[in-house]
């Protein structure tokens, strides 16, 4: 039997504020003591009243423009009541029927198109952790509440994910808009972004996706979806779909009938493990928030957050790729961030003083990719836009120029001193250069009488002759403009 | 009025015996019924009465002290090492203790 795998992601994504969802609470509580950043609102305690964050909507409405979703003008919220210790008020105050940002989409660098059902603002809960009480074996749980009430957007697609591939490439795409855009840092190990696919697979020709839903066709029984929670990386996305798929297929090989489920992926086994079915639907009892009036947003509340957007990844993509006409690749590791990609284009813009604008973002995108990244260090632009120069003008070789830069980064010279040094004694070594290649015209009488009697490609020979007696220090484009003088 | 007492008090996590269940079970269809008799007035027509505010009368983005750790954990019934702490299963109910 042949399947289609159904997948819909949800991506829920803390957003960078000073301050807490609901209250004044500081958010920073990484490696804080626990329940110190805790205020009567977020410990729920009776009467305490919830005043939304006004940055924190318009982060929430930042990813929704991001992601081309229709921006809702009214913001409502509404209370989603369950019973669990790292809840404190009894629910959580999320929004139901009318998110801030629906109906979005984005394309994926595979060109696949991944639809956006909504994007949601709400708060997060607490911390808690789980042991088992030696001397009783009571198992217990520790809870902070610093995590409690931190500003969370949830973004929903709609179930229109047919590869692990896609599912991981999306989450890819959703952290760099985070990341560029300054919405949130999206460290999924720091739990700032988490990734919870909804899983299924279903015999082929025998469901239609219609409005965003996956229907039966004639009298066939959907399988039932499983959750995968507890991914902890952009690689479990994946390696957790994989599996599951892996999983249903062979359940439904031995007949046995798939139960709606929430499992937990386990990153050390490369498993997922049952946690819970979910056989009664969730009853959430949801309810308009009473405390929290109507927020308006207005046209130019939404053209101010606008103003925040810059140029993302994929729109990067295309345009290197088109206007410059460097390799897919190489566009898609040089916009992987922002940094990256500034720094290119600053580099890019030194070059175009002096090269065509092809040429310069080839040269840009070679450095970067071959050299800087190597080094694993920030290299000033203009320095590296210098040494590209030089080597695009023959003064200096590829080699000769990693060595300059290791020597400087690691040493604290400046490059322009250095390259000054090299110059002057390279205008020295020229004249040796001159003799050394005598030399091997002396020396290789058959390869001189080949190359006059028009068998141009002896020329890569007696150059690489001349490398090999000056052990590679000699400038092979300089060698080879002294042979093709002399060889006239 | 009917009303699945059971159900209500599985998702609040209350263990209720049958005799409560019982003796609940009137008592809370009677709540429903008075208040049901709102469903008589006419609506037609009325927009809802909520309150409106302009995005920009949002609270700014300013930090402000929290409470100290030991004032939150005040009312805590168990704590350890500034944490609350809670007695129950992971996934299971988490009894009152």
């Amino acid at each position: 039997m042949e399947y289609d795998i159904i997948v819909g992601l949800e991506i829920h994504v803390q957003t960078k504020t000073e301050s807490k969802m609901f209250c004044s609470c500081p958010t920073g509580y990484f490696q804080k003591e626990p329940n110190t950043h805790v205020c009567p609102v977020c410990l729920g305690l009776p009467g305490a009243l919830p005043v939304p964050n006004r940055r924190a909507i318009e982060l929430c409405i930042l990813m929704g423009l991001a992601t081309n979703c229709k921006i809702n003008k009214n913001i409502l919220f509404d209370r989603k009541h369950y019973f669990y210790p790292d809840l404190p008020k009894g629910y959580q105050i999320s929004q139901y029927k009318d998110p801030i940002c629906s109906n979005g989409k984005v394309t994926l660098p595979s060109e696949v198109e991944i639809e956006i059902e909504r994007i949601h603002q709400e708060e997060d809960v607490a911390k808690s952790t789980h042991h088992k009480e030696a001397s009783t074996n009571k198992e217990y749980s520790l809870i902070d509440y610093n995590k409690s009430g931190i500003p969370l957007i949830e973004i929903v697609t709609k179930p229109c994910i047919r590869s692990a591939k896609d599912a991981k490439d999306f989450a890819t795409q959703i952290r760099q808009i985070c990341r560029y855009l300054n919405i949130s840092d999206a460290d999924m190990e720091k739990g700032q972004m988490r990734c919870e696919p909804n899983i299924s697979i279903q015999e082929k020709g025998k469901w239609k996706y219609e409005d965003g839903k996956i229907l039966p066709i004639g009298d066939y029984k959907l399988n039932n979806k499983v959750e995968v929670k507890n991914i902890g990386s952009i690689t479990a996305v994946e390696k957790s779909i994989e599996y599951e798929v892996k999983r249903l297929t062979e359940e439904i090989a031995n007949g046995k009938e798939i139960i709606q489920q929430t499992r937990g992926w386990n990153a050390d086994k490369g498993i997922t493990e049952f946690q819970r079915s979910k056989e009664t639907a969730d009853d959430y009892r949801y309810m308009p928030e009473p405390d929290i009036p109507v927020i308006e947003i207005s046209k130019e509340d939404i053209e101010r957050v606008s103003k925040e957007l810059v140029e993302l990844p994929h729109e990067k993509i295309a345009r290197y790729t088109k206007d410059y006409e460097i390799s897919t690749y190489a566009a898609e590791v040089i916009s992987s961030t922002k940094e990256n990609a500034t720094y290119f284009e600053g580099i890019l813009s030194e070059l175009k003083t002096s090269l065509d604008e092809k040429t310069a973002a080839k040269e840009a995108a070679n450095w970067l990719m071959g050299t800087v990244y190597s080094l694993g260090k920030d290299v000033d632009i203009k320095d590296l836009a210098l040494l590209i120069k030089k080597f695009k003008d023959g003064i200096i070789t590829k080699g000769v120029a990693e060595e300059l830069l290791k020597d400087c980064l690691g040493n604290g010279k400046d490059i322009s001193d250095e390259l000054e040094k090299f110059e002057g004694s390279s205008k020295e070594s020229a004249g040796k250069l001159e003799d050394i290649v005598k030399e091997i015209i002396k020396n290789n009488p058959k390869a001189v009488a080949d190359y006059k009697g028009g068998k141009t490609s002896t020329m890569g020979f007696l150059v690489g002759q001349v490398m090999q007696s000056t052990k590679g220090s000699a400038n092979p484009n300089e060698a080879k403009n002294i042979l093709e003088e002399l060889l006239k | 009025m009917k009303i699945d007492v059971k159900h209500i008090a599985d998702l609040s996590r209350i263990t209720l015996t049958q005799e409560e269940l019982d003796k609940f079970t009137p008592q809370m269809e009677t709540i429903l019924q008075s208040a049901s008799v709102l469903k008589n007035v006419d609506t037609e027509g009325v927009a809802p009465m909520k309150k409106h505010i302009p995005f920009s009368e949002m609270r700014d983005d300013t930090p402000i002290p929290s409470l100290s750790q030991e004032e939150v954990l005040k009312n805590a019934k168990h704590t350890e090492k500034g944490f609350v702490k809670v007695y129950g299963k992971i996934f299971g109910d988490i009894e009152e203790s």
